[in-house]
């Protein structure tokens, strides 16, 4: 598997695809002329750029050859991705108190070093710090508990 | 004489005692997080900036640049007593500072970094008020067709001088430039890329990009790699510098502050560039050039001259022409946009007490920072001693309330998300992406500029090269590209972002 320049074909393919996205989604806008620009002569002289490099790393990928890419790991990008969701789902309804304390311990789960007990303090602390700080000193508009 | 009445208009509002509040609570908060690996200034000022909307724009500047030139100052902090760069720009400094400490002169080498820094910072206010003048009335002729190729310059520059491979840093400018399109049309309202989602119909939001992209996708990726930690318990003595060491380090710090300011100025030059430029030529000038590595004074004044000096002339081409030369300094245009504040020439005529009081107020900043921060050694100290698998968990928290709270809106947050993922992805693909983030808050202004060019010139796009300042800054980008093709050059520019 050495052959290949994974970071390199990835990313090609990733640009490709952002391209033909980015292609379909304006294929109605208008194109217009050079002295009177419609809206779709930005996306598609800029998409077209973005496949042509796309295509360049992916050639080029097959052609110098020799890269591996770290096989990601699950648990922290589950781990951190959970917690913002947390964050998203429950800082309006269940109020700050609530959704911060969340947010921490399950972004703690990401880790494998992370001891639950000295977690689930640390949050408890961190959560009392962003009501004090954000809700009562700065006035974000979030509710500090649940509403019913 | 303009220059000293500017200053000293600066100096009415830097001083006022809001404002130097402001400015002490943006240089600790900037210190706190520069000590701190593994948290950078961009997440920190994207975190605090919906929270001084209700405050003047002059305070709320004072504060957010306290923070960027706070955060140079306190990761050389760390990168001299635990060998870890508490910012990128502060590497070099881990070189000859660490060891420094490892011969018991931790005191002195943190003593001679925030002299140096002092040092710079002042030549570096000078150097600001000096040239805002000139270059703001040059930038008034500017017409949409010099906007445009500046706009181009701009961008090309800060690709050649960032980490990695220019390609991969062309094709994120355009992936960023992509980005910005997404919204509604200005001059047509049609919609583009908002894929009947009506919170797109605004564009995006730069701050859940960038805490998805810096924040984020950064922790995930560090999360992967076990982080060794090693601490020097050593306690911090003997801070006063001897006259022989001070009278040893200042040729470095004026060369260092020097390489500093220049390279600041450019596009890209930014935080990363000018210590590592500063610590070579220091080697080279050196009598006995195998001292360096083993604890030089040199190596370590030059760099942090250069790092401070650097910081602060960045600003420049923001404050004048309106063009970020790097990701901090397009998260600043971000911010002066939502305090209604159009960033251009006009800025200077338009606000100078905003302008001139960041200026000032850097200068104020730096005093504080000389003062206050070597008897806070011992606080920042004990902050190195708090666990990783505590402190991550914690900045995941303050993404989500800083993007939730930038306009108050979860979308955001869902954005901010997607966007972890992908910095994620740009992480494991070896793509920098700072690039991106320039592409995404310039792209709108050079799609008007383009458009109002081609317009004025009826479809000829010799225009650019007709008019003669546009036709020489699009030499410039020609240079540039040129030389990147060139491989000595490009063996050269290695060897000089490399480590």
């Amino acid at each position: 598997m050495t052959r290949i320049n994974w970071p390199d074909l990835l990313f090609g393919l990733f640009l490709c695809v952002v391209a033909a996205v980015v292609l379909v989604a304006t294929r109605k806008l208008s194109f217009g002329s050079p002295a009177d620009m419609g809206p779709g002569f930005m996306p598609r002289v800029l998409s077209i750029g973005a496949a042509g490099f796309g295509l360049v790393f992916v050639l080029r990928s097959l052609a110098i050859g020799g890269e591996g890419v770290e096989v990601p790991k699950l648990r922290p990008i589950l781990g951190v991705l959970a917690a913002v969701a947390v964050f998203a789902l429950l800082a309006a309804k269940a109020g700050l108190a609530i959704a911060a304390f969340t947010t921490v311990v399950v972004a703690g789960l990401a880790s494998r070093e992370t001891r639950l007990r000295e977690t689930v303090v640390f949050a408890v602390g961190l959560s009392a710090a962003a009501v004090i700080l954000f809700v009562l000193l700065l006035d974000l508009p979030v509710p500090v508990w649940p509403r019913f | 004489m303009d220059l000293f009445d500017n200053l000293l208009l600066g100096l009415t509002t830097a001083l006022q005692w809001q404002n130097l509040l402001y400015c002490l609570f943006g240089v600790l908060i900037g210190t706190a997080i520069g000590v701190l690996p593994g948290i950078g200034p961009i997440p920190t000022v994207a975190l605090l900036l919906p929270f001084t909307f209700g405050l003047d724009p002059s305070s709320a500047f004072i504060m957010l640049a306290g923070i960027f030139y706070g955060a140079q100052y306190g990761g050389s902090t760390t990168a001299i007593l635990v060998n870890v760069p508490g910012e990128t720009s502060s590497v070099v400094t881990c070189l000859d500072g660490h060891q420094m400490a490892r011969q018991g002169k931790a005191g002195l080498a943190l003593a001679i970094a925030a002299i140096s820094s002092f040092f710079a910072g002042t030549v570096a206010t000078v150097v600001i008020a000096l040239l805002a003048l000139p270059l703001a009335a040059l930038a008034l002729q500017f017409t949409a067709v010099e906007y445009f190729s500046l706009l181009v310059l701009g961008l090309i520059a800060a690709v050649i001088l960032a980490h990695g491979s220019v390609a991969k840093a062309l094709a994120m400018v355009v992936l960023g430039l992509l980005l910005g399109i997404v919204g509604i049309d200005v001059s047509s309202g049609a919609s583009r890329l908002t894929f009947g989602i009506p919170e797109l119909g605004d564009g995006l939001d730069f701050v859940p990009i960038a805490m998805g992209l810096f924040g984020l996708g950064e922790i995930m990726a560090n999360l992967d790699r076990p982080r060794p930690r090693q601490l020097v318990s050593s306690r911090v003595r003997d801070l006063m510098p001897r006259w022989a060491e001070l009278r040893q380090a200042f040729p470095a710090m004026v060369r260092g502050t020097a390489i500093g300011s220049f390279l600041g100025v450019l596009p890209g030059g930014g935080a990363a560039l000018p210590p590592f430029t500063a610590y070579a030529m220091e080697k080279k000038l050196a009598r006995d050039p195998s001292r360096f590595g083993k604890g030089a004074i040199e190596g370590v004044a030059g760099p942090e001259a250069a790092n401070n000096a650097g910081a602060q002339t960045s600003f420049i081409p923001l404050l004048t022409l309106g063009i970020p030369s790097n990701a901090l300094m397009a998260l600043m245009i971000g911010a002066l946009m939502m305090h209604g504040i159009q960033p251009g020439p006009q800025i200077m005529t338009e606000q100078p007490q905003l302008v001139w009081g960041v200026v000032a107020s850097m200068w104020v900043g730096n005093l504080m920072l000389l003062v206050i921060n070597l008897p806070l050694i011992g606080i920042w100290i004990s902050m190195l001693k708090i666990p990783y698998r505590l402190m991550f968990p914690a900045i995941v928290l303050f993404c989500c309330i800083g993007t939730y709270g930038i306009a108050n809106s979860m979308f955001n947050v869902w954005l901010m998300l997607g966007f972890a993922l992908v910095g994620y992805f740009f992480v494991k693909v070896k793509a920098e992406p700072a690039p991106l983030l320039l592409g995404l808050v310039l792209g709108p202004q050079l799609e008007e500029n383009f458009r109002r060019a081609m317009l004025l010139s009826d479809g000829d796009f010799t225009v650019f090269l007709t008019h003669p300042i546009s036709a020489v800054l699009l030499a410039v980008v020609a240079i540039l590209l040129l030389a990147m093709l060139v491989p000595a050059i490009t063996r050269k520019r290695e060897q000089a972002l490399a480590e």
